[in-house]
């Protein structure tokens, strides 16, 4: 009885996963024969699940040109409203005068966090919320005020345009202040290669970056990993956003919907994101 | 037929020389055009005078102003003894061959790309610094600092050499018919005659230093607060037009970066106009 | 007895600056050297392509330099075709054509266009296509053209300036032959000063196109991206070798990427390189091929 039943369940699994072979192929399927270009700007976060998709479609399909290129949430959502990009990611909502000013549509593909970083050596791996809150504006700038080595804390932050750092600054430091002096970088990568160089450094990354190069702080006791974004015990919590001005037509269309497909779930969870269903 | 030809030919030539010159002119004027929505707002002085807090409404770039001028300054601190030293050596000091050979390699470094330098600066430079100094993250005003001295040292090194080479021989035969060495050429005859020269060369090297982008934007730290000390992170105007450009068009963040840009175009200006007419002057006299 | 101790002091620091001079600039070379020189081979440059296929365009190139070569390759191409004929044009008007007053006039405009910082340059860029695309075409985006115009303009005073001062070098004698045997104006530049001045317009133009390679803040502002490519037509956008080494400097996130930005800083440094010995030679080189026709 068990013997069969064990078969069964082996028989139809086989079954599914050889089923589900054409439907991996089939999402690609849908850019067959196209030809055209799609331009894509913004978010940082968004860069490695972008370069991928646009490399797995371009290889399978000459005819199709895809530009990715960085520079904040801001940028893309600016960009996408001003006609210059196709697809502008966000790693923030955008806000409703932005909605409504570039009529932008949004299509949330992933759940991601934000958490706070500093280098594997630092001994310091664990604080509270409002000790966060204080290293942030300044006000603690010891390590060994934490546990540490007697050495200045140095502060990374993002630019301006990040959604990252808005994130951050509303639901972590909850709108406290960034101290001035802290230094500034330009993406996800960028604060990661800082923070991975810098013994004394801290700052703060989307959690689908976070790898052995930097180490994630564990904040109030819940340590930021992609298990616990998704079961909402980490508080510091986004969307992916990917914004089209307008309902989005042709190729742009296809490359969105692609993201929602199950090949490009996969791609989007090998990154170390959650997948919006 | 002919005449044609000529007519044509010249009047190219008219048009492009036009044109050429117009694109000094438009820069100048765009500059002043896109930033006027910050120029209106906060009034141009009121901007150049305030600190940089978006979040609290300002839009000033003086922490900008003052990052450039120190950075600019400490590099020519260093780069100008750098440079002394080494047109005393290829004019003078070294033997014939041995000077040939320096000059050649110092015109080979004047065409290394300057990201090269920001980006060994960001791997071998910036943690040198942090362990050797014991504070702050090692991206800081001196080490861009260092890395632009060594960036516009061979420049000005061959700028010097080419005064130095420039004085009248005569004045040179009078030193050594009334028994100089060659050290005593050097600082009696050769510096006090060739100080236009020298002055123009440091003045472009300055001009070289404010306006450069990528290692004040690589090994600077980019940090929006007023530098105390050269061991600060801190934002040139140069680096805050990169970092910032991207913001949004009807932003008051973006039309304060043409603020910068029209101050680095004014400051430049004001530096070749110096060189053309003091350069010119003293030539003249001397 | 002091004027001994002076000499032994200027000659000691004058040593001193000079090997401190030669040993940082070697240092930086050696230290990318040493770390990039396990990245270079053909993955460096093609990723997991075919060498012929990538070069042949038949396969797309991904983690690899390749677009990156080829954005540069593109870019210092159209530069310096936008800018050859107004540059030398230009510095034939003003030696050949040009009255005092413009003379001078267009010396200062020139004299203040190359003091001009190249992140000014960008941004003009910038704000043209800008300007461009709110008030005529929403088509006009930041793109390998724009980038291509705003690199020329950066170059402009260069050419312009050798091709003065080359034309301008020109023995008086030699000048007025021709005119003599009844030649006109347009034939005598055309035919006789022209062919003599090549060398120094040439080391101009190879000036110009080492820093249209090795430009990053112009190109930053107008339309290189991280991803994009070979780029397909002049509209758009591109990847270019510094913008890549900048890129990776800050955002490397596996050792192997940062490898590749050795090796990316390598290939820059030798293609600079190259063209410094190019200028070299077509300096000594050209006034043979052009003097002795036979």
């Amino acid at each position: 009885m068990k013997k069969t039943f064990v078969m069964k369940m082996a028989v139809s699994l086989i079954a599914m996963s050889i089923s589900a072979l054409p439907v991996f192929a089939a999402d690609i399927d849908a850019f067959r024969g196209e030809k055209g270009e799609i331009k894509i700007s913004g978010g940082t976060a968004h860069i490695p699940v972008m370069k991928e998709a646009a490399q797995r479609i371009m290889s399978k399909n000459p005819g199709i040109q895809i530009s990715i290129a960085g520079g904040g949430s801001g940028v893309g959502i600016k960009q996408v409203g001003e006609g210059l990009v196709n697809i502008g990611n966000s790693g923030r909502k955008p806000t409703d005068s932005e909605i409504s000013r570039y009529s932008l549509k949004m299509y949330q593909w992933a759940v991601d966090g934000v958490a706070p970083v500093v280098n594997p050596r630092n001994k310091v791996k664990q604080l509270s919320k409002a000790q966060l809150a204080e290293i942030f504006a300044g006000k603690v700038n010891n390590w060994k005020q934490l546990g540490g080595v007697d050495r200045k804390i140095n502060l990374y932050t993002r630019d301006e345009a990040s959604g990252t750092r808005e994130v951050f600054w509303e639901q972590g430091l909850s709108k406290g202040r960034i101290a001035p002096s802290a230094n500034v970088v330009i993406s996800n990568g960028a604060m990661k290669s800082a923070v991975s160089q810098d013994p004394y450094a801290i700052g703060y990354v989307s959690v689908g970056h976070i790898d052995r190069t930097v180490a994630a702080v564990t904040l109030d006791g819940v340590t930021p990993t992609i298990r616990t974004v998704q079961d909402g015990s980490y508080p510091i919590a986004r969307g992916l956003y990917s914004n089209t001005k307008g309902a989005p037509a042709g190729l742009t269309r296809k490359f969105i919907d692609y993201l929602y497909t199950p090949s490009g779930k996969a791609i989007i969870k090998k990154h170390g994101f959650i997948p919006v269903r | 037929m002919r005449a044609l030809w000529e007519l044509l030919a010249e009047r190219f030539a008219l048009l492009s020389a036009i044109a050429s010159a117009s694109i000094t002119l438009l820069i100048l004027l765009f500059m002043a055009y896109m930033g006027l929505p910050a120029i209106k707002n906060a009034g141009f002085f009121q901007l150049l005078l305030s600190p940089w807090y978006p979040y609290a409404g300002m839009y000033g770039v003086l922490p900008m102003i003052v990052t450039t001028i120190r950075l600019s300054l400490l590099c020519l601190a260093f780069a100008i003894p750098l440079s002394l030293g080494c047109s005393f050596l290829i004019t003078t000091i070294a033997p014939r061959t041995v000077a040939k050979s320096l000059r050649r390699m110092i015109e080979l470094m004047t065409g290394i790309p300057t990201v090269i330098y920001g980006f060994v600066g960001i791997f071998l430079l910036v943690p040198l610094l942090r362990e050797m100094l014991e504070s702050g993250s090692g991206m800081c005003i001196l080490a861009a600092a260092m890395m632009l001295a060594v960036m516009i040292s061979p420049t000005m090194t061959l700028f010097f050499c080419d005064s130095f080479d420039r004085i009248p021989r005569s004045y040179l035969n009078a030193a050594d018919a009334l028994g100089a060495s060659p050290i005593q050429k050097l600082f009696y005859v050769t510096l006090p005659s060739a100080r236009a020269g020298m002055l123009n060369g440091v003045v472009l090297g300055l001009g070289r230093a404010v306006g450069d982008t990528l290692i004040a934007l690589m090994l600077a730290g980019n940090s929006i607060d007023m530098p105390e000390s050269m061991l600060d992170s801190a934002r040139t105007l140069t680096a805050h037009i990169a970092l910032v450009f991207a913001a949004d068009y009807e932003s008051p963040e973006f039309s304060s970066i043409f603020t910068c840009g029209l101050v680095l175009y004014v400051f430049t200006t004001m530096t070749t106009l110096f060189v053309r007419y003091y350069g010119r002057g003293e030539a003249g006299r001397a | 007895m002091r004027q001994r101790g002076i000499e032994i002091v200027v000659t000691l620091f004058a040593w001193l600056s000079g090997l401190l001079l030669l040993c940082s600039i070697l240092a930086v070379l050696v230290y990318l050297i040493v770390k990039g020189y396990s990245a270079l081979n053909l993955t460096l440059i093609f990723g997991e392509a075919d060498p012929w296929q990538a070069i042949l365009l038949r396969e797309r190139v991904f983690d690899g330099l390749f677009p990156a070569i080829v954005g540069t390759l593109a870019l210092v191409t159209l530069s310096i075709i936008w800018a050859i004929p107004v540059g030398v044009a230009t510095g034939i008007y003003l030696s050949e054509y040009a009255g005092c007053f413009s003379r001078k006039a267009l010396n200062l405009c020139f004299d203040v266009l190359s003091g001009v910082p190249s992140i000014v340059v960008g941004l003009f860029g910038f704000a043209f296509t800008v300007f461009l695309h709110k008030h005529y075409s929403s088509q006009i985006k930041p793109c390998l053209l724009i980038s291509s115009i705003a690199l020329s303009t950066l170059v402009l005073p260069y050419i312009i300036r050798t091709t003065q001062a080359a034309l301008e070098g020109i023995p008086r004698d030699i000048r007025l032959t021709a005119l003599a045997l009844g030649a006109t104006r347009f034939q005598n530049i055309v035919l006789v000063l022209i062919p003599r001045s090549l060398q120094g317009i040439m080391s101009g133009v190879i000036l110009s196109i080492g820093r249209c390679a090795e430009d990053t803040a112009v190109i930053m502002l107008t339309g290189a991206v991280a991803s994009a490519g070979i780029p397909a037509g002049l509209t758009s956008q591109y990847e270019a070798l510094p913008f890549f080494i900048y890129y990776i400097s800050s955002q490397y996130t596996t050792p192997e990427e940062l490898g590749m930005g050795y090796g990316a800083a390598i290939i820059l440094l030798i293609i600079c390189a190259l063209l410094f010995a190019l200028a070299f030679v077509a300096r000594k080189g050209l006034s043979h091929a052009t003097l002795y026709r036979p």
